[in-house]
């Protein structure tokens, strides 16, 4: 790899791009980023100075006399939280360095990581049902409420996945299955059920919660990665913003109080 | 509060974790550990609430031993430290908290009656409870990466 074509260096250029953009999107922070595309760059032997906007992530690489030698910018894809991908390319940047890959390899294997399926559909709604009634139960519910949050986050959650398949912005997405939950959570309330209203109506649209936005921008902004801490804190406020709204439809339907 | 409650808690802690390290996508080997790391946190927190500390130091404590786990594990399951951690602090989040800020919130909209004065200082309490509860949980789970100033979890040696 003393003396790599050109050709080689816009792969290996391009490999990196993709390993960074698909980090951001699955939502890695900037310091992982920056950290996992400079370890594949130097077991290549380059420099990478890399720069990540929001949506899109830049990168120059230098070769060992600190001339330039490729210059490139990608943008995301709309992609969900996946920690799947993360786990697997800061893997795969580690066995670079200790296997001595070729750049084919690499981009083989972030092929390989990138067609990774998700768990099957029924094992998520039932295990994050399992976690919207483990809420409950947590903020004090006993057993009818923690049925209803489990009711409550299926419905929520498959209402969600519906609307993400058919584009919607995620901010609707999030509104709609956050109405979806607390419209199921509610009519037992309206019922007349004698439970406590506000354990299972709180608790019911606690799936929704952007955590990994909201955990990243203070990972970011400790490490002084400022803008785009406070562009993932705002998203964040915005996804809390739209669960709200949600619940407020809910109580104006149901005229509750 | 018991002890046979902050268990059951703890225990179905770790079920909110798997929950959503599997709405994550989390990889499947990673998934025990976080059960364990969502129990601990949860079980900590539920402990300090009984033995009288406020919600806010609890839940920071309970962020924080969730985010001194996370590394050793990251260490012997392969995967970055952020992937154990950032499921099993969801379960701390304070739901109710923020719920009823909403409420509050929506109430001080309304006409200004005789218990307009307590609306203010309940909202006011429970938003302020809100924010710095995720603020510590956020805290919690971010500095023990930190104070290692290590690039790496690769490069921190264990023994």
């Amino acid at each position: 790899m003393n003396h790599p074509h050109e050709k080689d260096i816009n792969e290996l250029g391009g490999v990196l791009l993709e390993a960074g953009v698909n980090l951001l999107s699955s939502g890695a922070s900037c310091a992982r980023i920056r950290l996992t595309m400079k370890r594949l760059a130097a077991s290549f032997k380059y420099t990478a100075h890399i720069s990540i906007a929001p949506k899109s992530v830049s990168l120059t690489l230098n070769n060992e006399a600190d001339a330039l030698v490729f210059n490139g910018m990608r943008s995301i894809t709309a992609q969900g939280v996946n920690f799947k991908t993360i786990s697997g390319i800061s893997r795969l940047s580690w066995d670079v360095l200790e296997k001595q890959y070729s750049i084919q390899q690499v981009r083989d294997e972030l092929d390989r990581l990138m067609a990774l399926p998700h768990y099957p559909r029924l094992v998520i709604l039932f295990f994050v049902s399992l976690a919207g009634s483990g809420f409950c139960f947590s903020f004090g519910g006993k057993l009818p409420e923690m049925v209803i949050a489990f009711g409550a986050t299926c419905c929520g959650l498959f209402v969600r996945q519906e609307a993400v398949k058919h584009r919607f912005n995620p901010f609707i997405c999030v509104y709609i299955g956050s109405l979806v939950a607390s419209l199921f959570a509610g009519a037992f309330i309206k019922a007349g059920l004698n439970i406590n209203f506000e354990h299972a109506f709180a608790t019911s649209v606690l799936f929704l919660i952007p955590g990994v936005p909201l955990i990243n921008c203070f990972t970011d902004l400790i490490d002084g990665n400022t803008l785009n801490g406070i562009v993932r804190g705002i998203n964040a406020v915005m996804f809390a913003l739209a669960i709200a709204l949600g619940l407020l439809t809910t109580m104006f339907i149901y005229n509750l109080k | 509060m018991d002890w046979i409650t902050i268990l059951a808690k703890a225990f179905w802690c770790g079920w909110g974790a798997v929950g959503f390290g599997i709405l994550f996508n989390v990889p499947l080997r990673t998934l025990f550990a976080i059960w364990i790391c969502g129990a601990l946190g949860g079980f900590l927190k539920f402990n300090l609430l009984l033995l009288g500390a406020g919600v806010v130091s609890a839940s920071f404590a309970g962020a924080l031993a969730i985010g001194i786990s996370s590394i050793p594990t990251a260490h012997f399951r392969h995967a970055p430290p952020m992937v154990f951690a950032i499921p099993s602090v969801i379960p701390l989040i304070p739901g109710v908290f923020a719920y009823r800020t909403m409420l509050g919130l929506i109430k001080l909209t309304g006409a200004i009656g005789p218990d307009y004065q307590a609306i203010i200082s309940d909202t006011v309490n429970n938003g302020a409870k809100t924010l710095f509860v995720i603020m510590s949980l956020a805290m919690g789970v971010a500095v023990p990466m930190h104070l290692m100033r290590k690039e790496s979890v690769k490069n921190i040696r264990l023994r």
